[in-house]
């Protein structure tokens, strides 16, 4: 159970999109997928508005891991108990759309993707996946594939883009999503990140925004500094 | 879920991949360093004596027609916890279960070559196992001394035992805590020996671990009762 705004959901899981945005593509050097690249997050990764992003120490203090990005991403949450959804019918399955920053270990992803390991390890630290600021229902979001998309550091702007330039569009992907698994009511997709990723340091502030939604903002704090807020 | 007569609420599985010398030797895989972790989600488990559903869209594309078993020994996390040391381990597991990590091989095997997350290969509906029951810790002297089996219609395919695992329980768990929160009721299933192969429609698949039991699982093409 988590409140994200004033609407409590219970997700069993959280699927991610990953390369989803050309100019995201771009600056990661992946191949343009011909079908959505998912992967999950775990739910232990879950905080929500003004909660801290705790940065491991265990990656703070080793070279080899010391870098933890941020990326934007509108996220959608699912409705109701479904499998085999068509395109067209999509809309009545989701509940909403909310904010998502999928927090990422980098090194550590680069390396595992290189050895041909899972990408587990590197999405799903305690607390890297903040939610919210609220979940705005379907029908207050005319198009979802037609808005601002932007994250701040400390006032900056890293990422600005917009969600037209999503390469898998909604409905697509939760047609995809659902021809491999059952989704329950509260599940949560998010549908990748744009252009712009980039590191985030303890002390920072992370301002994450998708026009109508809201601001999603957390403070990354050292692990073991949580006391110190 | 209910696993014979116990209740858990799990929030996540995690996977161990390549525990076993020999399965990552047939895997062609190199023999891990430090345990190498993938997710399930949680609509892929199911418990014993569900049939395991073959999706069509594998069976029906030579690309993906390849599904594998893979027995392991899993254990359910007793209680929320991180950062655990190996000398307390026990002290937060509330018991041990079979697992089968029912496998899309080839799609697997497909993404993985093109460095691709492994997830949609290991997460339909049913390709998570779990039964007969949740054996409590103390009916279990050593988890690292169970031999461990499974048979296709009666016929042995997986036989080893698991003191041949690379990583052992307190390691897996304080390596695991080290970097994410572990909840009551998490199932962590700790790899397969080898001997990994297909399954197919109308097949019995039973596994068994010494003191826990077996379970009993038929193979049902989707849309086929």
């Amino acid at each position: 159970m988590i409140k994200v705004g004033d609407t409590m959901i219970n997700p069993t899981k959280i699927i991610c999109l990953g390369t989803n945005y050309m100019d995201h593509i771009e600056e990661t050097g992946f191949e343009i997928p011909g079908e959505p690249l998912i992967f999950p997050k775990t739910l232990n990764c879950l905080i929500t508005n003004n909660q801290p992003i705790i940065y491991p120490k265990y990656l703070y203090n080793n070279r080899r891991y010391n870098r933890v990005d941020y990326e934007v991403e509108l996220a959608f949450i699912v409705k109701d108990k479904c499998k085999n959804i068509s395109a067209e019918k999509v809309y009545d399955h989701i509940l909403g759309y909310t904010v998502f920053n999928d927090v990422t270990a980098r090194k550590m992803q680069t390396k595992d993707i290189i050895s041909q390991k899972p990408w587990f390890r590197s999405k799903s630290f305690d607390t890297f996946g903040p939610i919210g600021p609220v979940i705005k229902k379907v029908d207050e979001i005319r198009d979802p594939h037609n808005l601002d998309i932007e994250l701040k550091v400390n006032g900056d702007i890293k990422q600005s883009s917009n969600t037209k330039h999503l390469l898998f569009k909604i409905p697509e992907t939760f047609e995809y999503i659902t021809k491999f698994f059952t989704m329950e009511p509260g599940d949560i997709i998010a549908t990748g990140t744009p252009g712009g990723i980039g590191p985030i340091d303890p002390g920072d502030l992370i301002e994450a925004t998708i026009e109508n939604i809201g601001t999603l903002t957390n403070k990354v704090i050292l692990e073991g500094e949580e006391n110190n807020l | 879920m209910k696993i014979g007569n116990t209740d858990i609420e799990p929030t996540k599985i995690i996977c161990i991949g390549r525990n076993y010398l020999e399965h990552a030797k047939e895997l062609n895989s190199p023999v891990p360093t430090e345990p190498v972790f993938f997710v399930k989600t949680l609509n892929s488990i199911i418990t014993n004596g569900n049939p395991i559903i073959y999706p069509r869209i594998l069976y029906e594309n030579e690309e993906f027609n390849r599904v594998d078993h893979e027995v392991e020994l899993a254990f359910i996390i007793q209680q929320t916890c991180k950062n655990i040391t190996s000398a307390n381990a026990y002290d937060f597991i509330q018991g041990f279960s079979i697992f089968l990590d029912i496998t899309a091989r080839k799609m697997q095997i497909l993404d993985r070559n093109k460095n691709l997350p492994w997830y949609r290969s290991k997460n339909f509906d049913t390709f998570s196992v779990i039964g007969p029951r949740v054996a409590p810790l103390d009916e279990i002297k050593d988890p690292h001394n169970l031999n461990i089996e499974l048979k296709i219609d009666g016929v042995e395919k997986q036989s080893s035992n698991t003191k041949h695992m690379i990583f052992r329980i307190p390691q897996v768990i304080e390596y695991l805590s080290s970097y994410i929160t572990l909840e009551k009721g998490d199932i962590i299933a700790t790899g397969t020996p080898s001997g990994v192969g297909p399954i197919q429609p109308g097949e019995i698949i039973e596994a068994s671990i010494e003191n826990i039991g077996t379970i009993t699982h038929q193979v049902v093409l989707e849309g086929k009762t």
